[in-house]
Order: structure tokens, then C-alpha cells, then sequence
């Protein structure tokens, strides 16, 4: 049994493995919750977003610079995703959708690894994310304890930008009716050229921020793919709180199983995951009609 | 060629393609080893295509199953638990569907893109299963090296032609057997489901029962393949847990062509195939992926139907052409011919008590949140009779009939068939008691002939929920089909049986709607808005359909043709704003004078017509 | 102990005595009264003899996790097959005469394994049933090691075995027609423990990074027994799934477990994953660290700043060439033709097609057979190599090679950007190496 310590300061890592996680679902989330389509090339393009910030980071040598580069860079690639490819899958079943993002994530994570290769790249952490902080018998990174509030400030933001703007709205009314919509003469296909654009931004910010954290390499997306998955399912599909919380129950389950014995971490997840399926099957946050 | 002789095409081809290959491949450039990894594919795959191309459902955990038979069978011969292959093959592949069995009735629960991101999650789980707390047995990363070959008798079945023959013939049965069950009863439920889920589900056939079936019937393929794998190369490896696995099943799928069968396998063949050589050319290496990635890409975007699929596409518009007729020069039938009802199916499957009225509501109410869309309404539907619901846009008429068919469960309140309850029993179950029903918007099986979409709704009657008769011919039984001739004469479509639904003109689509519900058999058949956009003529041919029917039928209408449903109807039941506001005969409701002013008003402030 | 001596007289004797009944180089250790060509066939034998030329059917991992180290490797096979069929200087050096091996090309097709052993399996598969490889080589994991293993004493083709170093390998699934180059775990952690011991004393704590696979665990176990003897204790051994890309729990525990030493046994992406982060969570600073099997770029990835003062072991680090003019001539051809420095990868790759083409020469045959028997009794006459004298062991196929044991260099000390590391001691071979049978070889047959 470990000790009460060693459980509070796990407890701690899980909320900030969650808000990490949930931070990665949300852009997955906001692609299948505005525009109902599941993006399997979001681990690829969280993949990229780390390569953006590495490339710019190692250019201008800032963090800050890296980020807002990259998010800038992510965004560009975000509209021509959609414009090229994306657009012409919404009428199309979803099966259709599930195949061309899949497909689009493979050409996108060999892209890579044909211009850098397969070994991982160095990422630094920030400046003022560098250190260690004691706080009573916790030890903590400095820049994860960062990074809880940077998230959740992100996580406020594209809340606003979703529920709080006509963007979101017009959003939320062209899925249930688009024709209904574009006849009161808004402009559906630009708002959901938004959107996209927002969800593959979000996907790259949090590559990002994880650079510094984690192997950046071609292959990286993989696992956090299946991670939002998880998170998306736990949380209810396409519900926004649902992957905030349902981020949090991961890096919690994943966490707090560690402090008895890490290797069964990961099944454990999959384990509470089945359960829910089980207890509540549209997730915690999901309405019993949507998909 | 005769019909017999026709039918089987496929197979003769196909094991004309299998005899001949091993011999052939060798002068093309490929190896034996090249032609057994394209079965093994191609028989994982055939369960694949089932799931996905039949049914449509889209699953990212196949690897689960082709793991779990795999490394079952590998681990009882590898520590001679089992000594006979023939044994641990059968036990690996039960424990997969067993698997598949735990893994489906979990996944099944949802639909699209919640069904392949659960498949996904599980497919993963199984991976981490495999590689930690299982290592023990599975030899974790490492796999199980040593698995034996099979042998017959005395003879053993070397690697090599002889292991080549042995999975030819696994492959030529798999397929042949996939076929059969494509082309039974059960696999035209299955079209039925990935055409149409709710439809399906309307005429009384119960989806998660067949979503679960297939799901198994997938994994059992999977876990015989995964079973084969181990032995073939006498190596089980662990990759064919990873979510690669599924991934690769799926592109090659794709581009071999979903709905085939044979697609899969044509998939692996040319993934393969180009895998092995594009990186042999200088300069490509590792850049082989990009390239296939790419052209899976372009096949998605461009050729829906992949390689197989383009083929049988081609081949079968021109036969097509050939026996059932341009399709261009389908018209809109003015001459629609007089109906001649005959509905041989009509056992009541519950016991009418002539008593009782057919149907009973009792202050049902739905409420959304804040809105009463139906606030307690309570009436009867006599038996035998022509019952009309109307009212304005909005007054809850739409919903007051799907709760008479349990479509949607009442807020409060509850519906009797007969004296029976039946609220809560959901619209599959009250299709299975003798309720039919059709609906506003056409919810027809668009891709299928109309006369599968007949036969779709007739064999919801006969077998009940669910059943796996996956061995009989679609169009085996005599009584089904002598419904399906029935109704195509009754609603005047003989001459289009053989066609898609999706070519017909919107009248006829019409008339189809009203068809698969009277090839259910009802008892009871609910008509919502039954003319709602048809022309003139069709109008009155159809209110004559309509007449025909209610002698022999109880009837409920929902309809805005005030001529239709005066003349039809024996009795009206009133609703405004989710309220009951008049039942009665015709004439009663004509004198009504709340009913005048109210719905009269309200038809003029609502109707846009 | 006495019995063994004896064993090897013998088998000295029994060489001694084959080399003499045969004139020149042309020496056939085994079974001496026939020719060549009178052997019945073995695998691709003699079909893919009879040519000119003969192919050598390659395996490395281009794409996925490992597809860095897959290249690195690629790149050592490839330097290695254009000296050999120039026949120049070096390759005269390694022993072999003329142009090719015995007056034959070789050829080669190299294929992705994808990091997935039943890909490598069944592209050697192809290139043994096609291509009539005669040789077959390649993989950067043990998990690909023992099914190229397994495949090759199916087919009786010879494997020179890629990158691996786990104990099974040479161990419970070794195989007759394979041989490992690489050290195993456990020569591994031999060499290191007493340079570890020395450096940070007896009775020290150490806490554990595993990753949940077999050769995870093999490094783990072989590591704690190299090192008890010192009387240093386990304070906490965290097992985690392969694949992890986020250690922050495991490292919450590693970092309050008050260990002194922080040993990450992980490899490879997960390897520069849980460094990055252990040195975020203080525990590096906290801890000495000490990865028993570095992974090939992990240095270039992570950063010098971080293996600054990290110990651990390579299969070969490129400062050796100061040391052996053979290694000396490797990384000055490969540097020039690659422009960096060759990682063990490449080296792994390099030294087994020239020990494989000195064997072949040796016994003056490709018959499979003959080679293994060559390579067998090597111990007699071992062959001249980057690493010195080196020779397999009969009972296992391990080849009985010196290790190096390596300390990162500080950023500042650096000449050029590859030169991370500084070579502590080189141990030989003969001093770590496990007792034959200790983890279960038995050798199938040769035919």
C-alpha cells in the first residue's frame, strides 16, 4: 500500500495528466461535436504541431515564438485540409469520413519522417518553465505545473470561442439544418472552415505545448490518438465538458493505478472505459440522441 | 449459362484463381510466400467485409480477434496442450468469438463513429493485454516462435505448396460460406441495416441482435485467420495485435472494394505487391508508405467503389441494362393500375379480442424539456376501422404516432394493442405484435431492388426478431415470397421489382413506403401522411389503395387532404397544440365548432398551402 | 571448470587437425572427405551459390518507432557490401582476397520491417523464396531477432542477426543458423556494474525504470544481480507498458522513492520520452543516471546537457577507432560517404556482413553447413574485426566481444557534434560473458 503522501501527490499528477489529455480531445471533440466528423488524422496533426514548434523553436530559439508560429502555421494547414479534402466528406456517411482522415494522418506522418527522419527532435522546455517546484512533499516540473494553467485558460478560450460567438452558433445550427441556415443567407461553409481550422489548431497547440515533454517523432501521434478516444468516450461524444472531465477521470485513472503498480495503467483505462460503455453507454456527458 | 450455373461464377473463378495461381505466380515475379500472406489477408478480410461492406459497420479492432485466435491456438500447441492443429485451430477461433461475443455486445450499443472509436479503444486494449499482463503466455513482444503444421493421418502438411493448399482451401470455403450468408435471409438483414438501420428496426427486425451477430461472425473469420497466420509461418507475432493490423485490414479493404468479399483480398494483393516493390526502387525506400497512403487517399476521395467493386460495377450495369431495361426510361406512371389488395400474410400474432379496441391510447404525453409537444391525449381506434388524426402543423401528430408505435416511449401514459400493453416495447417489438406503419418522409432501402425492400419487411414477419439462418437462400421461403407478390401487385409495382428503389419516381417511392409497411402483415397500419406529395392522379389512386386496405385492416391516418380523410375516414380524432380537441365521426367533427374555429384558424395561420 | 578446458582442447585439436588434411585457404572445417558440390541441398543452397553473384536478403526498420536506428543500420550494410565487392583496401584488412567473397558479388534488397516482426519475417521470406537469398540479416529489436531466428532454422538459411540484446536471443531461442554480434543484457550489465560500483560506491539505492517486455525485464534482472554483490538495493522498480509516452507516474514514484541511482533500463522513443522527463521531475539532478543499453541517437535526441555523466553500454561508440584500425577504417568511410558519424546500428550491420564474408571465405564455401562450422570454431582462429580480436561461442552463437563502457561528455568538452560520450573502459569479452547454458540454448540442426 503506498503511502498517503505518494497517493495525494499522484492524485496531483492525474488532474495535470488530465487537463493534458483533455486538452488534446478538445480538438478532436470540437470537429466531431460541431461538424460530426471523426478526425483520425488528429494524432497525426498533433504530431505536426510538435515538429512546427520545433522547427520555429530551433529558428528563433523562443518558446513563445515557436507556439504562436506554429499555431499560425497549424491554422494554414487546417484551412487547406478542409479545402482540399475535408469539404467534400460532410454529406458523405461517416465511414467515409473515418477513412479519408485516416488516410490523410498516414501521408502526413511519412511526410514528416521522409523531411526529418525517423529519430526524435529535441524540444526545450521554456525558460520560465525550467526547474523544479517543492511544494510541502510534492515535487512537481515547473512547466507541467505551467501548463495546468496555461490549458485551462486554452480550454476557456475556445469555450467562449464555441458557445459564446456566432461562430459557434451558426456552427450548431448548420449541423442540425444547413440548408435552413445558408437560406437566412449565413455563411455555412465559412463557419465550418472555421471550425475545422480551430479543431486542427487545437490539436497542434497541444503538440506543442507536449513537445517539451515527450519523443517528438513521426510516430508520436499514434498513442495519443487513441488516448482522446478513450477521453471522448468517457466523456460523451462531441459533449465539451464531457472531454474536460473526461480527461481529468483518465490522467486520474492512469495515475492513481501507478502508485500500486504502473504496468497495469493502461488497462485499467481500457477497463473503466468498458465499464462505462456498460453503466452508460452515450458516456457522462453525452445525450442518448446524438450519432 | 443457367441460373445455378450463373450463381456460382464466383466460386468457379475463384478456385480456378486458386488452383492456377501457385503455378503462375513464380513467372510474374512473386513467391508462394506472397500468394498464402494474400489469403491470410483475404480471410481476415472476408469477415471484415461482412461487418463493414454488409452490414456497414466500421470497425478499427479487428486485431483483437486475429490476435486472440492466433496467439490461443499458437500458445495450446507450442506448450503441447493440444497436441492435434486441427483442435487448437477450432479453440482459437471459438475463444475469439467468444471475444468478439464480450468485445460487440459492448460495441454494438453504438452506432458510426462511436462503433469505431470503441473498436479502436478495445483493439488497443487487447494490444497492452498481449504485451504486459499477459506476456506470461503470449511471450509478449517476442510472440511464440515454434508453432507446429498440421497433418492429416500420418501426413504432415509441410510449409511450402502443400501449407499453400491447405489455406486455398480454407479460403475457398470462408468464401464460399461468406456468400451463402450475403445471400441468405440474414445477410439481406444485413444490406437491409447499412442501408437503412431505422427502417430495419420499424419493420421488426432487431438491429443489435443482428449488429452482434456479425460482429461475431466477423471475429470467428478473424480468429481462424489469426490461427492460420501462427501456423503457416510457425511464428506467432505479436504484431498482429497492433492497431496496424486493423489499419492495414481496412485500407486494403477499401481499396480492394468494400461489399465484395473477394475486395479484401484483391486489396492485400496489390498493397502488398506494391509494398514489396516500390522500395526496391532506388531513391523510394522508405517513402513507400507516402506513396500508398496517398493513393488510398485518392481512392476514397475518387473511386468509391475500389477495384472489385469498379469491376462488378461495370460488369453488372451492363448485364444490368441487358435484363431489367434502361433505367432512364422509368417515367412517372400515370396509368397507375386499379388495386387489387390480397395480403395472404395476416395472422395476427396477438390474439384480437373483438372486444377490445385495436388500439388504445392513455393520456400519452411527450414532453422535450420545457415543451409538451403530446400532453395526454387519450382515444381508441376501433378495430376494422379507418381512423383519421388530424390538426395543424405542430399539434403533435407526427409524435402521437410514433408513440402508438412505440417509436419514441410516452413522457406518461401508455398505449394498448388489443388490451395489451405495449409501451416500452419499442418499435421492433410492437412491428413483431402486428403494427405497421409508414412513414412522412420516404424510408425506403434505397440501394436494394424493390422487391428486397418488400422482402426485407415480409421476412421481419416470419422470423421474428432475429435468427440466424445464415445458410438459406434469401428468397427460399414460399410464404415470404408470395407476401412480396402480393404487395408488389397491391401498390401496382410488378413491373419494377427488379430495380433499384433509389430510381424510381417520387410517386412510386411513395407508394413503396406504404408497401414495405403492408408487407410486414399488420393488423394495425399507421399511414402518416401517406399522400403528402403526389400528384393528382396518384392521389386518387392511392386513396383508393387506401379504401381497399381498410377493409381488410385496421387503419390510423395522418393526413392534411381534408377530402381524402372525410372520405375515408370512419372516425377523427382532433389534436391543437398537443391536445385532444375533437374525436368523433366525420360528421360530428364537421359540425364541431371548437374544431372549426381553432383548427380551421390554425390551419390558416400555419399552413402555408 | 576443468571439464570446459578440456572441451576446448579438444575442439582445438579437432580444427588443428581438419587445417591440416586441407591445402591453402581453401579449408573445409566440416566433414572433410567431400566436396562442396557433393552436399545434398540445404536451404538456399546451392541454388543461390550458383550465379556470380549471390543475394543477401536485408530487413530494417525504415518506418515506425525504431525506423532512426533502422536507417543508421541500413546505411553500415550498405557501406559494408560496396567495399567488399570492390575488394580495396579494407576489405583486405578484414582477410577477405579479391573482388566480392569468394570471387562472387553480392547482391542485396533491403525491405521495411515497419518495426514489426512478422513483416521483416515475411519479407525474408520473399527474399529467401525468390531471391534464393543466401544470407539473411537485419532488425533493431529482439522481438524481430527471434523470429528471423526461428525463420532461419526453418529454411536453414544463415542469419546474421541485427540488432538485439536480449538474453534470449542467445539463449532460450537461439538457433543454429543464427549469430548475435551485439552484447547480450547480461554482458552488458556485467560490464557496467563494476564501473558503476567504483563510481558511486557499495550499498547504494537505486530506483528502476522497466519497460514491460522481455528484454525490459532481462536487462532488469541481469542489471540487480551484476550490481548486489556491491550490497546496492532496489528501492523501487516501476514497470511500465512499452509505448508510454507520458512517465509521469512512474517518475512521481522514482522521484520520492529516495534512491541515489536512477537506472532506465527504456529504449529506444520511450527511452528519450522518460529522460526528458526525468530530468523534469529533478530526478536526475537528484540521482545519478545509468541507462545499461543506450539507445543509438539518444544522446543527439535528449541533448548533451542531459547525458552529461549518464553511464551506460553500446554495442560500439565511433571513439573506438582510436583503438582498432579497423573500426578507424569504418568510421572514416562511413563519415565520408554519410556525413556523420556511424551509430552501433550501422556498426551492427557493417561487422556482421564482414564477419559473415571472412567465414564464407574461410570455409571456401556458401554451403550453409560449413559457414555455421566456420563461424563455430572460430574461438581457434578469431576473426580480426572493428573490435579487435573477436570469435563466436560454439554453445550459443554469442559472439565473445570486448564492451565498451561509456560516460556522457559534457556539452563543453564536445569536438564536433556527434561526440557525446567518452569510452570509459573497454571490457573483454571473456570476462562477462554468461555461462553457456544459462539461459537455456539448445541449437537445432544443422541440417
Amino acid at each position: 500500500m503506498p503511502s498517503a503522501p505518494l497517493l495525494l501527490s499522484q492524485a496531483f499528477n492525474g488532474l495535470a495528466l488530465g487537463t493534458l489529455l483533455a486538452l488534446v480531445s478538445s480538438g478532436l471533440t470540437i470537429i466531431l461535436g460541431t461538424l460530426g466528423v471523426l478526425n483520425f488524422a488528429h494524432g497525426a496533426l498533433f504530431m505536426l504541431g510538435a515538429y512546427a514548434i520545433y522547427v520555429v523553436a530551433a529558428y528563433s530559439g523562443s518558446f513563445v515564438v515557436g507556439l504562436i508560429a506554429g499555431a499560425a502555421f497549424m491554422l494554414v494547414v487546417g484551412v487547406l485540409l478542409e479545402r482540399v479534402l475535408i469539404r467534400w466528406f460532410y454529406h458523405r456517411p461517416p465511414e467515409d469520413q473515418i477513412l479519408v482522415t485516416f488516410g490523410a494522418g498516414i501521408v502526413l506522418v511519412e511526410a514528416v519522417r521522409a523531411i526529418f527522419g525517423g529519430e526524435s527532435q529535441h524540444v526545450s522546455a521554456p525558460a520560465w518553465g525550467e526547474g523544479v517546484a517543492q511544494i510541502g512533499f510534492l515535487i512537481y516540473p515547473l512547466y507541467r505545473l505551467e501548463l495546468i494553467g496555461i490549458v485551462a485558460c486554452l480550454l476557456f478560450v475556445l469555450y467562449l470561442v464555441l458557445y459564446r460567438t456566432s461562430v459557434g452558433l451558426v456552427v450548431r445550427a448548420g449541423i442540425e439544418d444547413a440548408r435552413m441556415v445558408g437560406i437566412l443567407g449565413i455563411n455555412v461553409r465559412r463557419a465550418f472552415l472555421l471550425v475545422f481550422a480551430i479543431g486542427v489548431v487545437a490539436a497542434g497547440v497541444s503538440g506543442m505545448l507536449y513537445a517539451p515533454i515527450v519523443s517528438v517523432d513521426p510516430d508520436m501521434g499514434s498513442t495519443f490518438l487513441v488516448e482522446s478516444f478513450v477521453v471522448i468516450v468517457i466523456g460523451g461524444l462531441g459533449s465539451y465538458p464531457g472531454a474536460v472531465v473526461g480527461g481529468i477521470i483518465a490522467g486520474e485513472i492512469l495515475s492513481i493505478t501507478s502508485a500500486f503498480n504502473s504496468a497495469y495503467s493502461e488497462v485499467m483505462l481500457y477497463a473503466v472505459m468498458a465499464l462505462l460503455l456498460v453503466l452508460r453507454p452515450q458516456g457522462l456527458f453525452g445525450s442518448e440522441g446524438r450519432v | 449459362m443457367n441460373r445455378a450455373g450463373s450463381r456460382a461464377l464466383p466460386e468457379l473463378v475463384l478456385a480456378a484463381v486458386l488452383i492456377v495461381a501457385p503455378f503462375v505466380m513464380p513467372h510474374i515475379g512473386g513467391s508462394l510466400d506472397f500468394l498464402q500472406r494474400v489469403l491470410n489477408w483475404g480471410l481476415f478480410g472476408i469477415g471484415f467485409d461482412l461487418l463493414f461492406g454488409a452490414a456497414g459497420l466500421l470497425s478499427f479492432g479487428q486485431a483483437a480477434f486475429y490476435g486472440t485466435g492466433g496467439f490461443v491456438s499458437a500458445w495450446l500447441l507450442v506448450n503441447n496442450i493440444i497436441g492435434s492443429v486441427w483442435v487448437a485451430l477450432l479453440i482459437g477461433t471459438l475463444v475469439g468469438g467468444l471475444f468478439g461475443l464480450i468485445i460487440g455486445w459492448l460495441a454494438v450499443r453504438r452506432i458510426g463513429i462511436y462503433f469505431a472509436m470503441i473498436t479502436l479503444a478495445f483493439g488497443q486494449m487487447a494490444y497492452f493485454l498481449e504485451n504486459s499482463p499477459l506476456s506470461a503466455y503470449t511471450g509478449g513482444e517476442n510472440g511464440l516462435p515454434g508453432v507446429p503444421v498440421p497433418s492429416v493421418g500420418e501426413l504432415r502438411i509441410p510449409p511450402g505448396r502443400p501449407m499453400y493448399w491447405l489455406l486455398a482451401a480454407f479460403f475457398f470455403v470462408g468464401f464460399v460460406l461468406a456468400r451463402r450468408i450475403l445471400h441468405s435471409p440474414f445477410g439481406m438483414v444485413l444490406r437491409a441495416i447499412k442501408e437503412n438501420t431505422r427502417r430495419t428496426a420499424l419493420v421488426g427486425h432487431s438491429v443489435p441482435a443482428y449488429k452482434l451477430a456479425v460482429f461475431v461472425i466477423a471475429a470467428l473469420y478473424s480468429a481462424l485467420a489469426g490461427g492460420l497466420l501462427g501456423v503457416f509461418q510457425s511464428y506467432m507475432p505479436p504484431d498482429a495485435f497492433s492497431l496496424d493490423t486493423s489499419g492495414q485490414l481496412v485500407v486494403q479493404t477499401v481499396i480492394g472494394g468494400v461489399g465484395t468479399l473477394i475486395g479484401p483480398t484483391v486489396g492485400a494483393a496489390v498493397w502488398l505487391y506494391l509494398r514489396d516493390n516500390l522500395q526496391l526502387i532506388p531513391g523510394i525506400g522508405a517513402l513507400w508508405k507516402l506513396i500508398l497512403g496517398l493513393l488510398f487517399v485518392v481512392l476514397v476521395v475518387g473511386l468509391k467503389r475500389g477495384i472489385a467493386g469498379e469491376i462488378r460495377f461495370l460488369f453488372g450495369r451492363r448485364r444490368g441494362v441487358a435484363e431489367a431495361g434502361v433505367p432512364e426510361e422509368i417515367g412517372v406512371a400515370a396509368d397507375m393500375p386499379p388495386p387489387l389488395v390480397e395480403l395472404p400474410m395476416d395472422a395476427p400474432l396477438i390474439s384480437a379480442r373483438p372486444d377490445a379496441p385495436a388500439l388504445r391510447a392513455i393520456d400519452v404525453a411527450k414532453h422535450y424539456g420545457g415543451l409538451r409537444a403530446v400532453d395526454g391525449v387519450s382515444f381508441e381506434v376501433r378495430t376494422g376501422s379507418i381512423h383519421a388524426v388530424i390538426g395543424p402543423n405542430g399539434a403533435g401528430k407526427t409524435t402521437l404516432f410514433r408513440m402508438l408505435k412505440d417509436e419514441i416511449t410516452p413522457t406518461s401514459g401508455e398505449v394498448l394493442l388489443f388490451g395489451r400493453r405495449i409501451t416500452g416495447l419499442g418499435a421492433t417489438r410492437t412491428a413483431q405484435l402486428g403494427i405497421g406503419k409508414s412513414n412522412q418522409l420516404n424510408q425506403l432501402f434505397l440501394e436494394l431492388t424493390v422487391a428486397d425492400n418488400l422482402r426485407i419487411a415480409a421476412l421481419a414477419r416470419r422470423r421474428g426478431t432475429f435468427r440466424a439462418d445464415v445458410l438459406r437462400g434469401a428468397s427460399s421461403i414460399a410464404v415470404v415470397e408470395r407476401q412480396v407478390e402480393a404487395v408488389l401487385r397491391t401498390i401496382g409495382l410488378e413491373h419494377r421489382a427488379a430495380i433499384p428503389a433509389n430510381v424510381l419516381p417520387y410517386g412510386e417511392k411513395r407508394r413503396l413506403e406504404i408497401g414495405i409497411a403492408l408487407a410486414t402483415g399488420p393488423t394495425v397500419l399507421l399511414l402518416d401522411e401517406p399522400l403528402a406529395g403526389m400528384s393528382p392522379a396518384e392521389r386518387i389512386a392511392t386513396r383508393a389503395l387506401i379504401h381497399e386496405i381498410g377493409r381488410l385492416r385496421t387503419l390510423v391516418i395522418v393526413e392534411h387532404d381534408m377530402d381524402a380523410i372525410f372520405e375515408l375516414a370512419e372516425r377523427i380524432t382532433v389534436l391543437y397544440e398537443g391536445r385532444l380537441l375533437a374525436d368523433g365521426s366525420p360528421e360530428e367533427i364537421q359540425r364541431n365548432q371548437a374544431v372549426q374555429d381553432a383548427y380551421l384558424g390554425g390551419l390558416h395561420e400555419h399552413e402555408p398551402a | 571448470m576443468r571439464q570446459s578446458m578440456r572441451l576446448h582442447a579438444m575442439r582445438r585439436r579437432r580444427v588443428l587437425e581438419l587445417g591440416l588434411g586441407v591445402a591453402g585457404g581453401l579449408a573445409l572445417p566440416s566433414v572433410p572427405t567431400l566436396a562442396a558440390a557433393d552436399h545434398p541441398p540445404v536451404g538456399t543452397w546451392p541454388a543461390g551459390a550458383a550465379g556470380d553473384s549471390v543475394m543477401i536478403g536485408i530487413t530494417t526498420p525504415l518506418t515506425g518507432p525504431y525506423s532512426a536506428d533502422g536507417k543508421d543500420e541500413q546505411l553500415g550494410y550498405e557501406l559494408a557490401i560496396a567495399e567488399i565487392n570492390a575488394g580495396g583496401a579494407t576489405a583486405q584488412q578484414w582477410g577477405l582476397k579479391g573482388k566480392g567473397v569468394l570471387g562472387k558479388q553480392l547482391r542485396y534488397k533491403l525491405a521495411d520491417s515497419e518495426t514489426k516482426p512478422n513483416v521483416a519475417v515475411q519479407a525474408q521470406t520473399q527474399f529467401i523464396q525468390t531471391d534464393k537469398a543466401i544470407m539473411i540479416t537485419g532488425c533493431v529489436s529482439s522481438a524481430t531477432a527471434v523470429a528471423l531466428e526461428q525463420l532461419a532454422q526453418r529454411e536453414k538459411v544463415l542469419n546474421m542477426v541485427g540488432a538485439s540484446g536480449s538474453n534470449d536471443t542467445t539463449g532460450k531461442d537461439c538457433q543454429r543458423y543464427a549469430f548475435r554480434s551485439q552484447p547480450s543484457a547480461y554482458m552488458a550489465c556485467k560490464a557496467l556494474a563494476p564501473v558503476v560500483i567504483k563510481a558511486f560506491g557499495q550499498g547504494v539505492k537505486a530506483a528502476y525504470l522497466v519497460p514491460d517486455y522481455t528484454y525490459g525485464h532481462s536487462v532488469f534482472g541481469s542489471f540487480t544481480e551484476s550490481v548486489s554483490k556491491a550490497g546496492w538495493t532496489v528501492s523501487t522498480q516501476q514497470v511500465v507498458p512499452l509505448g508510454t509516452s507520458d512517465f509521469s507516474s512512474a517518475l512521481l514514484n522514482i522521484a520520492n522513492s529516495g534512491a541515489q541511482v536512477f537506472v532506465n533500463v527504456a529504449f529506444g522513443a520511450d527511452a528519450v520520452a522518460s529522460t526528458k522527463q526525468a530530468q523534469q521531475f529533478g530526478v536526475t539532478k537528484k540521482m545519478k543516471m545509468v541507462v545499461p543499453n543506450i539507445s543509438s541517437f539518444q544522446a543527439k535526441e535528449v541533448g548533451a546537457e542531459l547525458m552529461q555523466g549518464v553511464y551506460g553500454t553500446f554495442d560500439f561508440w565511433w571513439t573506438m577507432q582510436d583503438r582498432y584500425p579497423l573500426a578507424k577504417a569504418f568510421v572514416q568511410a562511413f563519415l565520408a560517404k554519410n556525413k556523420y558519424y556511424p551509430r552501433w546500428g550501422a556498426h551492427i550491420g557493417y561487422a556482421q556482413t564482414y564477419v559473415w564474408a571472412v567465414a564464407v571465405e574461410r570455409a571456401g564455401s556458401f554451403y550453409p553447413v560449413d559457414v555455421i562450422k566456420t563461424l563455430e570454431a572460430s574461438k581457434s582462429q578469431p576473426f580480426d574485426s572493428t573490435l579487435g580480436k573477436v570469435w563466436y561461442r560454439a554453445e550459443d552463437h554469442q559472439l565473445v566481444r570486448p564492451v565498451p563502457v561509456v560516460i556522457g561528455r559534457a556539452p563543453s568538452a564536445m569536438k564536433n557534434p556527434d561526440d557525446f560520450y567518452d569510452v570509459v573502459e573497454i571490457v573483454p569479452g571473456e570476462q562477462v560473458i554468461s555461462p553457456p547454458d544459462m539461459f537455456g540454448c539448445h541449437l537445432g540442426a544443422y541440417t
